[in-house]
């Protein structure tokens, strides 16, 4: 046996030889192991030993900076600005009566409010909790003369939502929160603990993981009084990143005025992409009012609130389209060949339909009308005759081509289908069989037929970029705070929906004829210098089987004719008549989007009069 | 069976040293839970003794048994343990995030731990059947190395990467000492060294983050940094006498994290200060080279080599452990032996004692 182990490369290891090098590499590492208790334990000891006394190892959170959310001109439509939170660390308070009354006064919170936080408070606990966010600067200043006299007491200072243009579309950009206990018990947000604030509805909410960034937390010493002597170690928080939409704040902020003091919505999208350009939906809420909490009260007032203020009405709103639909009934008729562009029926201002008579909007009639007239002058009894041809599966069919009755896929929360019936739908929603005179109301946009605003855009659109149904979308570009791009968002196609290119055209001159033409419904949408089309609606308001309030108006549009570049719906609640009410805010946004300089408020007004005819839907 | 000679030839020392080890670990636990648990239920240190009991009860049936009717079981035991990782993947009950016990009946078991013996068994028939004239190359070190790689995989995807680490430890420490030929020790080291910066490279930012944090807890003083440091400021302030019987202001306000498995030690040495450490670190190497003279003096290779892995596996699982507790080790969570509570664990070493005190009795016994 060769002892030289290197040169003896095909002798087996001598065991014996092994043994000893074994317990000696284990004698040195123990060695090794007794020297780190000996700096530990002795080199050491007074450090940790101080370190050991009450615990006074503090982790404290760093928040970090939230994402500004831009629009799509790089308009910063919210950014962050520093607030103070006041906490409390059970372990370092000494006077648990005196410190609750003392915050008491100097916070004007109610006792009860105070107990309420402190419930789940552990004594001994170094684990902060919350007892008022966001305080003002005047409890700010007292707090911190008084500090010294208060053990326990901690302000963290973190970053709050911040508005500098006011109310910018707070349904879709939402609004952040405190989290709650539910969404803590979740396991979602695990980086998160009482008192944080995270996005609790619309683009906040979708995007908190990205705004959100990660927190940094200050690992310090510190006295009986839990001030800070030393800092042990630090990890900086990383900022969230940044949202580019694709609002168009000029877009919005004339949308939003023009529904000041109105109930109802406004969509306006690009047709060649599905951007959305401005989505407003009203009345609003102020999401500046969650920064502090907001009490029991305060909460149930918002909740309760009748007009529904905190309702999506562009995704969340059902209305049955009325005449808006018209579009899709003619371009059904025409793709079924069960009319063509000359198909001609009379108007005499009713239509008698089994036992009962269905009714045009205008009492005289139109006379003898085609396609083109009976879509430019909303001819009832036009599309009464077309929708008895088609019956309701088949027109059921070109509405969900359009993607009528489904979720657009829009990345809100709580978006609504809408509903578009079917003969099938009908009999398993009421078991009874579709009857055929109901066919008649949906071909004119009522009865069962529900659609969102949203919806309506979409299928405005689609029309009239020749039958591409997008899938809407709000973020551009996902960018890092130092500005790069981390993700950038591309239209999407959902559905091709393959029609006859001149049945395209045609709808698309005769809704230009609706804005154009004389007797048009939708004349007060006329602009100065180019070419819009649009359709006009009004919807009934049925509650419980009876016709309640005025109706709902409707407004879909999109311009320039050729090569168009906007598509807008607009629906405003109880507003009675399309032409008049809603067609002129599509008419504002026209104008802000093209530079048209404006035709006169006063003339219009007149001029919508003059040529707006009063629409009506006399239905049983 | 059992004749005289066996118990003249008893290792009383190592058995008494293994009781005392054992009763200094419950009268810590009974320290680091007292405060905690509030009287309800059979307290810890109690159901530990239990466990201590059931161990020894397993440690007296080994004895009478030699230990080469194993030899033939090795393989079978070996197939078994993995069928029951298998199972504890698909089947196993889920404790604070880590998948890593199988119930059957009424009691739950880690076999993680079993693994670890029938791991040793079946290295120590492969080395028996492949005894030979030269140093060991690739071509009989591949299978053996498998046969620990198998079972770490499955154990890493519990995920416990602490016994994982240690199955590959005795695995290898098993090679070292049976002699590897130069050739293979460099190649494979060489490997190593080129394949570990590639698969680095091959990493996503997040993963080599989590890594850098896993070997460098102190860039997380949220996470992982805090339990060290909370275990560090444990042991320094035990300094040299310690702060007495439970005394242990860290240990006792529950600032260190499972501080009744894991981080049992810290406690410890919070109350012992340097002069309990030393003394606990010098009955364990006590322990340790004990098993060493154990695998020394044994007569054949099949004894030889299963006590020298059952050496190194209690010197892996408390280097690794108490290293953990002091801040040299990142942590993986790895029990310290006879001193961490754990049902499995305490039984699986008492096994492995059995097995060490059957060698040292039969160790004038000629095979024929």
């Amino acid at each position: 046996m060769s002892r030289f182990q290197l040169f003896g490369k095909d002798e087996p290891a001598d065991l014996q030889r092994q043994f000893y090098v074994a317990t000696i590499i284990i004698l040195a590492i123990f060695f090794g192991l007794v020297s780190r208790f000996w700096y530990l334990q002795i080199a050491k000891a007074t450090y940790f030993k101080r370190l050991s006394e009450n615990n006074r190892i503090r982790v404290l959170d760093i928040s970090p900076a939230r994402g500004i959310i831009y629009d799509r001109q790089g308009v910063m439509l919210v950014n962050s600005r520093t607030s103070f939170n006041l906490y409390v660390i059970p372990d370092d308070v000494q006077n648990w009566d005196l410190l609750k009354v003392q915050l008491c006064k100097m916070l004007h919170m109610d006792q009860e409010d105070i107990e309420q936080r402190l419930a789940q408070k552990k004594d001994g606990s170094i684990h902060p909790i919350p007892i008022k966010l966001d305080i003002t600067q005047d409890e700010l200043g007292l707090i911190e003369s008084f500090k010294y006299l208060m053990p326990g007491v901690y302000i963290e200072v973190s970053p709050q939502r911040n508005y500098p243009l006011g109310l910018v579309a707070p349904h879709v950009i939402g609004y952040q929160g405190e989290i709650t206990q539910k969404q803590l018990k979740s396991g979602q947000y695990p980086e998160n603990r009482m008192g944080d604030f995270i996005g609790q509805w619309g683009l906040e909410k979708e995007w908190q993981t990205e705004l959100g960034g990660k927190k940094g937390g200050r690992f310090l010493e510190v006295d009986a009084l839990g001030q800070e002597i030393q800092l042990l170690s630090v990890k900086e928080s990383i900022a969230g990143n940044n949202l580019e939409t694709t609002l168009d704040w000029n877009i919005q902020k004339v949308a939003q005025n023009a529904l000041e003091g109105k109930r109802g919505a406004v969509v306006v999208l690009k047709p060649t992409s599905g951007e959305i350009l401005a989505m407003c939906s009203s009345p609003a809420f102020d999401p500046s009012s969650f920064t502090r909490k907001l009490s029991a009260k305060q909460w149930n007032a918002l909740l309760s609130d009748p007009h529904k203020p905190f309702q999506n009405r562009a995704i969340q709103g059902q209305y049955p389209p009325g005449s808006t639909y018209k579009m899709i009934t003619a371009l059904a008729g025409l793709e079924e060949k069960v009319i063509n562009p000359e198909t001609v029926f009379y108007c005499n201002g009713s239509f008698p339909f089994g036992n009962r008579v269905f009714h045009c909007w205008k009492k005289g009639g139109h006379g003898a009308v085609a396609l083109h007239k009976a879509i430019v002058q909303s001819c009832d009894v036009y599309f009464y005759n077309v929708g008895k041809r088609l019956g309701v599966d088949r027109l059921a069919r070109y509405a969900q081509l359009f993607g009528l009755g489904q979720p657009t896929g829009i990345t809100l929360d709580t978006e609504k289908s809408g509903l578009i019936p079917t003969s099938l739908w009908k009999l398993k929603r009421y078991k009874s069989p579709w009857g055929a005179g109901e066919t008649l109301s949906l071909a004119i946009g009522q009865g069962y037929n529900l659609t969102t605003p949203l919806q309506m855009a979409l299928v405005t659109a689609t029309i009239a970029n020749g039958g591409s149904l997008f899938q809407p979308f709000l973020v551009k570009r996902l960018v890092s705070p130092q500005g790069d791009v981390i993700k950038e968002f591309q239209p999407r196609r959902i559905n091709q929906v393959s029609l006859n290119p001149e049945h395209l055209q045609f709808v698309r001159d005769a809704m230009a004829g609706v804005v154009n033409e004389p007797g048009g419904t939708g004349g007060a949408a006329r602009l100065l210098g180019l070419v819009a089309a649009g359709k006009t609606g009004t919807a009934q308001v049925v509650t419980l089987g009876k016709r309640g309030g005025r109706d709902h108006a409707w407004f879909v549009a999109f311009a320039p004719l050729e090569s168009p570049q906007l598509a807008i719906a607009v629906v405003v609640e109880h507003g009675g008549h399309g032409g008049q009410v809603a067609a002129p805010i599509v008419r504002q946004i026209f104008e802000t989007y093209f530079h048209l300089p404006p035709r006169g408020t006063e003339a219009t007004s007149t001029q919508t009069r003059a040529e707006t005819p009063v629409e009506e839907n006399n239905l049983d | 069976m059992i004749d005289r000679r066996f118990i003249q030839n008893f290792y009383w020392s190592l058995f008494f040293l293994v009781l005392i080890l054992i009763a200094i670990g419950v009268v810590n636990l009974y320290s680091a839970t007292v405060q905690a648990e509030g009287g309800k239920g059979t307290p810890l240190y109690q159901k530990q003794i239990y466990w201590a009991c059931l161990g020894f009860f397993f440690l007296l049936i080994i004895l009478f048994f030699d230990y080469h009717l194993l030899l033939p079981a090795a393989y079978p035991l070996y197939w078994i343990s993995i069928v029951l990782l298998i199972c504890v993947l698909l089947f196993g009950r889920k404790i604070s995030g880590s998948q890593r016990w199988l119930t059957i009946g009424f009691f739950s078991f880690q076999p993680s731990e079993l693994v670890k013996i029938s791991l040793i068994l079946a290295l120590a028939k492969y080395f028996v059947n492949n005894e030979l004239n030269h140093r060991y190359g690739f071509r009989h070190l591949y299978l053996p190395f498998g046969m620990a790689l198998l079972p770490a995989l499955l154990i890493i995807k519990q995920p416990d990467l602490g016994t994982a680490l240690i199955l590959l430890l005795v695995c290898i420490s098993a090679f070292f000492f049976l002699g590897i030929s130069w050739k293979t020790l460099f190649v494979s080291s060489g490997g190593m060294a080129l394949i570990l910066p590639l698969f680095w490279f091959f990493l996503k930012d997040y993963q080599q983050k989590r890594i850098l944090i896993f070997f460098q807890p102190e860039s997380d003083p949220l996470g992982a940094g805090y339990h060290i440091l909370q275990s560090k400021i444990a042991v320094g302030s035990g300094a040299f006498w310690g702060k007495g019987f439970l005394k242990g202001t860290q240990g006792q306000l529950r600032f260190l994290p499972e501080q009744h498995t894991d981080f049992a030690f810290s406690v410890l040495a919070e109350e012992w200060g340097f002069v309990g450490s030393l003394a606990l670190v010098t009955l364990f190497l006590t322990l340790i080279l004990s098993a060493l003279n154990i695998a020394r003096q044994s007569k054949d290779r099949f004894g030889m080599v299963l006590a020298f892995g059952i050496s190194v596996l209690f010197f892996w699982q408390i280097l690794i452990n108490m290293g953990m507790v002091v801040g040299v080790v990142p942590v993986v969570g790895v029990p310290l032996t006879f001193i961490s509570y754990g049902g499995s664990s305490i039984i699986s070493s008492l096994i492995c004692v059995g097995l060490l005190l059957n060698i040292h009795m039969r160790r004038f016994i000629i095979q024929s």
